[in-house]
């Protein structure tokens, strides 16, 4: 006897809102079916109402975590339709914000195939460690979540010389930790156990169903756009598409491990040979007629914009598909004949996207009412003074409801 | 070197079915067919030139017509194969069975521009939510979005 039990829109297991129905025979899974639209904006009908500049910071927020790779994928696309090329510097800083950007989004997603593991521990420590990212990204464009340093022609901020070194120290420091993690991660008995032969997508699965990204390249198939389309300066940066042949969870852990090295390579090799001169060309309001297909490699895979433009400020068409959608007709095949206890860590390894938290809050005074933009250091110090001049509760006082 | 090697082997592939191509920029081919010889197309640069991933499909409002790309992608290029099909009679066969993972895709574009996929094995509606009125269809030219009016449980105005 089955039963259907649908998991979703919201459920404490999956991290965005999406609905899984899924059939059981008994523990294990026969059926799963994808609903989605819970999250749908109409950004690409938004798009269409928007000039090439205004639609960087829509791409810019099409995601919260990989919100540079859609501004790269969508500039790139529309300097090709401009026929423009931009300053080597530029597009080295370009690079260099996507790589630190993959850095952050796998050590997160890291935490994460801890934590739906069952490994705490390991989710404490890649999250403290992504801060050291996180600190980096915000020192070099001002922001921790949408970077917003891609323009048309360039990049909108330089990295000093200050910047350089103290990024180039904090990498010694994340070399160390991934090390850490790949032997811990890779070797500690309980937490292979729980992650190997889950999940599985064998090699022409995996090809049949177009996944992309860590989840295609865990199945044994080395496909980067880096490497096959290579955009920016990639061609010119040293680096090893990463690859893993047991086509299941734990090799989805081990290629983005891999994965991690490599970035770290590939930003060492940026800032030590960071071109001189400018960081952004002039160009044109009007972009002309024609049409482009620009692709990227995300975090999570394979991210791919189509532009039509028709010779005006704003474009015909612009057409996104984010990696994610891409590899959920294989989330379905990883599912049949799984338990349910390995939904969580199924869908996990995909990587779906989650929102970041923001840094500058609006305090809200609840006594006085008054509304003030505080950082978080002052924040910090905010709390600290309350506390000093707080009346100390003693013990077993009587609450005066 | 290996890309004009690659469409040479299209055009001797496809040979008659290839209405258009171009090249426009390192990497990208673009090829148009008529949209009966669309399933043939695919079965033969999946088996021949190893075109195995789409990328994604692309519907464009083009007025009189509506425009389907399908972008694939493989170690040499980035090859774009469209199709027109009239406004009036908005209908394609699917390519599931050639491409399985196409299935997604084809479902959204179903569902924003209401091009009726022929044969397509699940042709429930992916993104709009279950109570959207039929016949609108977001991404078409024509749809203007217009605010709803704003109902609130249990009276009030």
């Amino acid at each position: 006897m089955s039963i259907t039990i649908p998991i979703g829109p919201q459920h404490p297991a999956l991290k965005e809102p999406i609905s899984l129905k899924m059939t059981f025979d008994g523990e294990i899974i026969k059926d799963a079916d994808i609903r989605l639209g819970y999250n749908h904006r109409g950004l690409e009908k938004l798009f269409e109402g928007k000039s090439y500049v205004q639609n960087i910071y829509v791409t810019e927020r099409i995601c919260g975590i990989c919100s540079h790779s859609h501004t790269t994928c969508f500039v790139n696309g529309v300097e090709k339709l401009l026929g423009i090329e931009i300053p080597k510097r530029a597009s080295y800083i370009r690079m260099l914000i996507g790589e630190l950007e993959r850095v952050h989004s796998h050590l997160l997603w890291l935490g994460v195939a801890g934590h739906e593991a069952g490994f705490e521990s390991f989710f404490m420590y890649t999250w403290r460690d992504r801060e050291i990212v996180m600190d980096i990204l915000e020192e070099s464009s001002g922001n921790r979540v949408h970077y917003a340093i891609n323009t048309i022609g360039g990049v909108r901020r330089d990295i000093d010389e200050t910047q350089r070194t103290r990024i180039l120290n904090s990498l010694k420091i994340l070399k160390e930790r991934t090390d850490y993690y790949k032997n811990l991660g890779t070797t500690e008995p309980s937490f292979v156990a729980r992650l190997s032969g889950i999940g599985i997508l064998p090699r022409e699965q995996a090809l049949s169903l177009c996944s992309v990204g860590p989840t295609l390249r865990a199945s044994n198939i080395d496909m980067d756009v880096r490497k096959d389309d290579p955009y920016l300066a990639y061609d010119e940066v040293p680096f090893e598409v990463s690859t893993a042949d047991t086509c299941d969870v734990l090799g989805r852990t081990v290629v983005r491990i891999k994965e991690l090295f490599q970035s770290y390579n590939i930003i060492e090799y940026i800032l030590r040979n960071l071109p001189a001169g400018d960081i952004k060309a002039k160009v044109p309001r009007k972009v002309p007629a024609g049409e482009t297909v620009s692709r990227y490699e995300a975090p999570r895979g394979e991210n791919i914009h189509y532009i039509k433009s028709n010779g005006t400020e704003k474009p015909e068409r612009l057409k996104v598909r984010a990696p994610t959608l891409a590899n959920y007709p294989a989330t379905v095949a990883m599912l049949k004949n799984g338990f349910i206890a390995d939904i969580p860590l199924i869908f996990a390894a995909i990587d779906p996207c989650i929102c970041c938290a923001e840094r500058m809050v609006e305090v809200k005074d609840t006594k006085t009412g008054r509304a003030e933009i505080k950082t978080f250091d002052e924040l910090k110090k905010y709390s600290r003074d309350f506390y000093k001049n707080h009346k100390k509760i003693k013990k077993d006082t009587v609450w005066p409801f | 070197m290996m890309e004009k090697s690659l469409i040479s082997r299209l055009k001797e592939f496809l040979a008659e079915k290839i209405v258009e191509s171009a090249n426009p920029s390192k990497r990208r081919i673009f090829i148009k067919v008529l949209p009966e010889n669309l399933p043939d197309t695919i079965q033969i640069l999946k088996e021949k030139t190893g075109f195995t991933h789409l990328s994604t499909i692309t519907g464009v409002d083009k007025g009189e017509t509506f425009e389907i790309l399908y972008h694939f992608a493989n170690k040499i290029a980035v090859l774009t194969v469209r199709t027109e099909v009239p406004a009036g009679k908005p209908e394609i066969k699917t390519i599931t069975k050639i491409i399985p993972g196409a299935i997604l895709y084809e479902r959204e574009l179903q569902d924003m521009f209401g091009i009726k996929v022929m044969e397509i094995p699940d042709p429930r509606p992916l993104i709009l939510p279950d109570g959207w009125p039929e016949g609108n269809y977001p991404l078409r030219k024509n749809w203007k979005y217009q605010r709803p009016e704003e109902i609130i449980p249990g009276g009030g105005k």
